[in-house]
């Protein structure tokens, strides 16, 4: 069914779509009408689910962790603080192994308050095991909440599939709705392997020595190195039937480019424009739109960037001290290569500013201009 | 465990941390130093009903429709619901722990459903055997005398009550207007009384009618004659034409004697008796009412309730003054002189103190005048060896006077005049019969069937004594956990316009939908008893509560201690005490 909708309730949508057996939430803006638009299913019946209102996001991600130990397929969303409130319970779930997924709406971490966009708050939980997606379009997201379920399920690892504040969660686009009844046959009931059953009590998570800590670890590792390719299967089964399909990334008018802009998000619709009139202009700009954080897909990246001169991240996000995060992920992934392009990093759109057409051309105009990036990061929408 | 595993290589480790066998073994109870306990313990309202009534379990057998069964549980204790459900100050409402959350329950408006719903089924036919043969005189079939007939008849006794009247109920027939109390409900309670071989003799009036030596053929003798009899005012011309006493003229409005009274009326008096009387005049044709006493408005002793529908029929009320006399003209009055009053510090006998407040008289234009400042009973007829102190008979709370086989109940020995608290006082009165007659009575015996600590004793406990505590603590609001009930009003109940009531004595009142009394009752908080709603099932985060026969027990071999389940009940029935280990 296509139908214009916020972004919020295209999440919504594809929460319920997936069958989810118990929401926790808690109340945060920018995410609340995702949980607000559940709880509505749920109360009307839609939505066969047990809907948990909790007093902090901390005890939504515990009730998630409970809820998808016993075998339920389990939901969250939240946004900045509340994200960070959730910090230690997102280390357990993935040391767990528990496939929850939960939608981050990004938002710029007080202090100050700032309800606007940056993503500072997901990015700030890189380490904790969840897989990441960040997502472009409303139907994107839609998209992504169902895939999400699935690869987590398959590699037992939870899944944060991230959406910009405001210019995604509260922007009505067309969305198509998939078919309850396809959706059922791409994603089966989740049967977990192991799951925490009363008449057979066994401890859980329980003290671990360093005789197996490490295995462990080593295991989460490979789960996430098998996510890689898991994530492209399930990519490729999800386009088969429903004709849409995303990737770890997606390469735009990247063919024999000089210089390659590379965003996130909501970015790159307007990046995609810019590039499109660069390029009515003869000149060969093209742009990388990286989806998938983690697991990082430093090949795929090597493989597109392959023969690029130059190379013009856009970060809407800073660590304080470093630069942009995705340009420092992307130097990693190609400091080994002997031949690789010069990396520009540029910090822009924090808090909720603007990244607008202006803002990409002058990044854009400066990268094929120097020859050497003057500073660690740029900051193309400073106010000087 | 028994055995240590050692993994040798990474495929051996599971993805999990896991344990690999069951943790059964592991009896965490051992870990307890607090032992949560499932109690019954004492609801507020039932403590506070005179009558001992079960409200909390009758509130739960109307949650499950059981109209009949909850009709029986209150039959248990109290032959009247019908008239409690109408007539009683409630008592249990005043108590009530949702008066702290929201508003109390409409408990009497639950009571008279039940008692209506009754009211409409078809009557039984109770075949009854007198199985002992011990016989009892009762002198009065007032609520206090007919309650203790009912309780005697019971058990098995031969009871015989005489009535003065030409038909039972005493105050309930003579004293209370039809507009509260409909006779047809009176009437079937008491034939209802009646089925359980109960004798009642009316028209017959002890010391005049037959003599008082005639009871003597009886084992023991129950003395509840009431208060029948009005105060005088003690002023100058009360003595004139149309100056009436509340009760007589309720008694006469009763019988349908006509009663000229005029257009003004002046009624004197500030009670429940004086609101009847004034709402009965307002019934009978008078114009202009107006209610004169010497209490002021918040210290008027009529109920709340019964004052505000006083003023909705255009009664006027005229507080904090004091009679100083009734002027006549040829006989018959004319008008009657006020002074402005309060009141001070009670006289030492108890009796009201008021005092003038000088220049402040004033005068009512009457056409009759009628007084309703307390009743005391008539207690003439008794032989001199039974014990009267300060116009009423001396007996102990379970209505034992000291003289053999002579008991006295009601508002013979009770100076406050309640419905309920004679029939409570009937209630005991017929276990203290029963125990004299089988023998032994004791204080201790007392203890055991006593309901909270306000006097009220339960019939029920006293013929299945529960298991468990005799008479638990009663549960107060602060005791409770009312994190998961609703807010929800009190239902209001509807009542008939002021234009029908005019004229006419056409019950005020009207009862409850069924829908509505199963709503009113779901607002129970059931206080200090489980009644299976499951939150210590739920709350157990280690699955030791378990689901047994609609409530729990629970698995004490994994029960820690950690006192959740005692924090989520929501009713205090569950106690957390420490472990004896």
């Amino acid at each position: 069914m296509r139908t214009v909708i916020e972004g919020s309730h295209a999440v919504s949508y594809g929460v319920m779509l997936c069958r989810v057996q118990v929401i926790a939430a808690y109340p945060i803006t920018p995410q609340t009408h995702i949980v607000e638009k559940l709880s509505e299913f749920c109360a009307s019946g839609e939505l066969q689910a047990k809907f948990l209102k909790v007093e902090s996001e901390h005890s939504a991600m515990a009730s998630c962790i409970g809820a998808s130990a016993v075998g339920a397929r389990a939901f969250t969303a939240s946004s900045s603080q509340g994200i960070a409130l959730m910090h230690e319970l997102l280390h357990w779930t993935s040391g767990a192994r528990l496939p929850i997924v939960m939608v981050n709406v990004n938002r710029a971490l007080a202090a100050p308050w700032n309800i606007g966009c940056d993503q500072i708050d997901s990015l700030s939980q890189r380490d904790t095991g969840w897989l990441q997606f960040y997502c472009e379009s409303s139907q994107e997201a839609l998209d992504t909440v169902i895939q999400a379920f699935k690869i987590s399920e398959r590699v037992s690892l939870p899944s944060m599939v991230v959406l910009d504040a405001f210019y995604l969660s509260h922007t009505y686009e067309p969305v198509d709705i998939p078919d309850r009844e396809r959706v059922d046959k791409f994603l089966p009931p989740y049967e977990p392997k192991y799951k925490l059953d009363p008449k057979d009590p066994r401890s859980f998570g329980g003290l671990t020595g360093p005789d197996t800590f490490t295995e462990l670890r080593y295991q989460m590792q490979q789960s996430m190195e098998q996510a890689q390719s898991v994530i492209v299967e399930v990519d490729e089964e999800y386009r088969k039937i429903f004709g849409r399909g995303y990737g770890r990334m997606e390469a735009y008018r990247c063919e024999d480019a000089e210089l390659v802009l590379v965003t996130t998000g909501t970015v790159t619709s307007t990046s995609r424009e810019v590039v499109d009139q660069y390029r009515d202009e003869g000149k060969a700009i093209g742009l990388l739109k990286i989806k998938a954080f983690r697991p990082f897909p430093s090949e795929e990246i090597r493989r597109n960037l392959k023969g690029i001169p130059k190379v013009a991240v856009i970060d809407r996000n800073i660590s304080f001290g470093s630069g942009g995060i995705f340009a420092e992920e992307l130097r990693s992934a190609l400091c080994n290569e002997k031949e690789r392009p010069l990396v520009f990093s540029y910090v822009a759109g924090l808090g909720g500013r603007d990244i607008t057409q202006e803002t990409i051309s002058n990044v854009i105009e400066y990268t094929l201009e120097e020859d050497q990036p003057k500073e660690a990061s740029l900051w193309p929408d400073l106010r000087r | 465990m028994k055995e240590k595993v050692t993994f040798k290589r990474l495929q051996d480790i599971p993805p999990v941390a896991i344990s690999l066998g069951t943790l059964l073994w592991n009896k965490t109870g051992t870990w307890r130093y607090l032992k949560p306990k499932y109690v019954v313990k004492t609801p507020p309202c039932n403590e506070a009903c005179p009558a001992g009534n079960d409200i909390e379990g009758f509130m739960v057998l109307v949650k499950e429709g059981k109209l009949h069964e909850a009709w029986e549980l209150i039959r248990e204790e109290n032959p009247f619901p019908g008239v409690c459900g109408r007539v009683c100050f409630h008592p249990c409402e005043s108590s009530c722990n949702r008066r702290d959350y929201d508003e109390a329950l409409s408990i009497h408006a639950v009571e008279r459903h039940i008692a209506d719903a009754h009211l409409k089924s078809k009557r039984e036919k109770r075949h009854t055997k007198i199985k002992r043969k011990e016989r009892v005189a009762i002198i009065g079939s007032g609520p206090s005398g007919l309650t203790c007939a009912y309780h005697l008849a019971r058990m098995g006794y031969g009871v015989t009550v005489f009535e003065s009247q030409s038909s039972p109920g005493g105050i309930l027939r003579v004293g209370i207007p039809e507009y509260r109390l409909p006779k047809a409900v009176l009437d079937r309670e008491i034939a209802d009384i009646e089925s359980w071989g109960v004798e009642i003799k009316t028209n017959t009036r002890v010391g005049k009618d037959i003599p008082f030596d005639d009871l003597h053929k009886y084992q023991a003798i129950f003395i509840a004659v009431g208060a029948h009899q009005s105060r005088r005012l003690h002023i100058e011309g009360e003595h004139a034409e149309r100056v009436l006493s509340g009760l007589e003229f309720l008694k006469h409005v009763h019988m349908g004697k006509k009663v000229s009274l005029g257009d003004r009326v002046v009624v004197i008096g500030g009670g429940n008796v004086a609101v009847d009387v004034a709402r009965s005049a307002w019934r009978v044709g008078a114009r202009k009412i107006q209610m004169v006493c010497l209490e002021s408005r918040e210290e008027m002793p009529a109920s709340s309730e019964e004052i505000a529908e006083t003023e909705a029929e255009g009664i006027e009320i005229l507080p904090s003054a004091m009679p100083l006399r009734i002027t006549s003209d040829g006989g018959r009055v004319k008008k009657v002189e006020f002074i402005k009053a309060k009141l001070g510090e009670p006289k030492p006998d108890g009796s009201l103190n008021p005092i003038s407040i000088p220049g402040t008289e004033f005068s009512l234009e009457a056409d009759s005048v009628i007084t309703a400042i307390g009743e005391v009973p008539d207690l003439s007829f008794l032989p001199r060896e039974v014990p009267i102190n300060k116009g009423l008979i001396e007996a102990d709370e379970m209505g034992f006077v000291h003289v053999k086989g002579f008991f006295a109940g009601g508002d013979t020995v009770n100076p406050v005049h309640t419905v309920t608290g004679a029939i409570g006082s009937g209630k005991k009165t017929a276990l203290a019969i029963h125990e004299y007659l089988r023998g032994g009575w004791s204080r201790e015996k007392f203890r055991t069937i006593q309901v909270g600590g306000k006097g009220t004793i339960s019939l029920k406990k006293y013929f299945h004594p529960p298991e468990g505590e005799a008479n638990p603590p009663v549960v107060h609001f602060q005791d409770l956990h009312t994190d998961t009930f609703d807010h929800q009003p009190r239902i209001s109940i509807p009542r008939i316009s002021i234009d029908e009531r005019r004229g006419g004595f056409k019950e005020v009142n009207s009862g409850m939908k069924g829908e509505e009394a199963l709503e009113e009752a779901r607002r129970c908080f059931h206080c200090g008893v489980c009644n299976g709603c499951d939150n210590c099932w739920v709350y157990c985060p280690d699955m030791a509560v378990k689901r047994k026969q609609g409530r729990y027990e629970i698995d004490y071999d994994y029960c820690k201690g950690c006192g959740i389940c005692f924090e989520e009940c929501p009713r205090s029935a569950i106690l957390l005490e420490e472990e004896g280990r």
